[in-house]
């Protein structure tokens, strides 16, 4: 896996946020986005360690890809007037991975996982974060169809 | 003013007289059906869309064959996001849950033209539903699923957009 991508941030202008219910509720779909980029980027480095070639470089691409996502939740948190949470520094993983299959499915959970916490975003009440979150769905939707192989009719829901 | 005799002496034929005299508009009529809900209203367009999707892949299917094991998985899917929109529905009075399809276009004359129009159906599907009228306006469960149901048919735009560069590799 490539060296991690050192994000040039510029210093968040922090506005006085009013701590209201709904904008708890924000802040905690937000950081529940952020809980899932944070394991998927982990996961994908047990992924990528599994894979080699094609579905290697697909790998690669896809945990980059979170960790843009991440970026942008992490700068979307500071806007609001929170911490973003930190990653874990370890995750336990929900099965062994041990060769290519186990290493695919592990990454459709991860994509699962991270389509399913945007989920919790559409529910926010601010119509602006509802748009971002149903956008945000459809990357993990995709990504878990590319190594599933097969479509679902509801992506991130239980 | 009238006084208490007088009223009382009022006989049935001069008393609509007398209302209708002093202005007054006698009992209320009673109110028929409150109107529908703006979201219920776009919960119905949303069933009809989905229709209209499960219509023209149906078309499809039965026009080339050789696309069922493409379009069949995605079929299903379009039934169980209708069956999930319609069971949001509490019929108003007046108001059904839509049964009709309302949009019949033609079928492309090529297999490969119809994946293309296929696309661009779900293409628009998802687009309607992010929507921020529609989104906006939904209860927080109901935008969930929408936002789901687009994100599986954005899957589904990326399913025939592969179909589409196997069959023509470069378009």
């Amino acid at each position: 896996m490539p060296a991690k991508a050192v994000a040039k941030k510029t210093p968040a202008k922090k506005t006085p946020a009013k701590k209201t219910p709904a904008r708890a509720a924000e802040i905690s779909a937000l950081q529940g986005a952020l809980a899932a980029e944070h394991a998927a980027i982990y996961g994908y480095g047990v992924v990528g360690a599994m894979l080699a070639g094609g579905p290697l470089s697909q790998a690669r691409a896809y945990w980059i890809a979170h960790q843009e996502a991440r970026d942008i939740l992490e700068a979307m948190l500071v806007r609001l007037g929170a911490t973003p949470i930190a990653a874990s520094p370890a995750y336990r993983l929900p099965f062994a991975v041990t060769g290519e299959a186990s290493a695919v499915r592990l990454a459709v959970l991860l994509e699962d996982g991270v389509a399913q916490a945007y989920l919790g975003v559409v529910a926010v009440t601010n119509v602006a974060l509802r748009s971002f979150g149903a956008l945000s769905m459809q990357p993990p939707a995709n990504r878990a169809v590319a190594w599933r192989g097969t479509t679902v009719a509801f992506p991130g829901m239980p | 003013m009238l006084s208490r005799r007088q009223l009382l002496a009022a006989s049935p034929t001069t008393l609509p007289l007398f209302l209708a005299l002093s202005a007054c508009k006698g009992p209320a009529v009673l109110s028929g059906p409150p109107p529908v809900a703006s979201q219920t209203q776009m919960l119905l367009r949303t069933v009809t869309a989905e229709q209209n999707l499960i219509w023209i892949y149906n078309k499809a299917m039965a026009g080339y064959s050789a696309l069922r094991p493409t379009l069949a998985p995605l079929l299903a899917e379009h039934r169980a996001h209708l069956a999930q929109l319609a069971a949001r529905v509490v019929e108003p009075p007046g108001e059904k849950v839509p049964r009709a399809v309302t949009a019949r276009p033609t079928l492309a004359a090529t297999a490969g033209g119809a994946l293309v129009q296929l696309r661009a159906a779900e293409q628009a599907a998802v687009a309607r539903l992010l929507g921020q009228g529609l989104l906006g306006r939904a209860s927080p469960s109901l935008a969930q699923l929408y936002a789901s149901v687009a994100a599986s048919e954005a899957t589904h735009v990326t399913r025939l957009t592969s179909r589409i560069e196997q069959s023509h590799p470069g378009s």
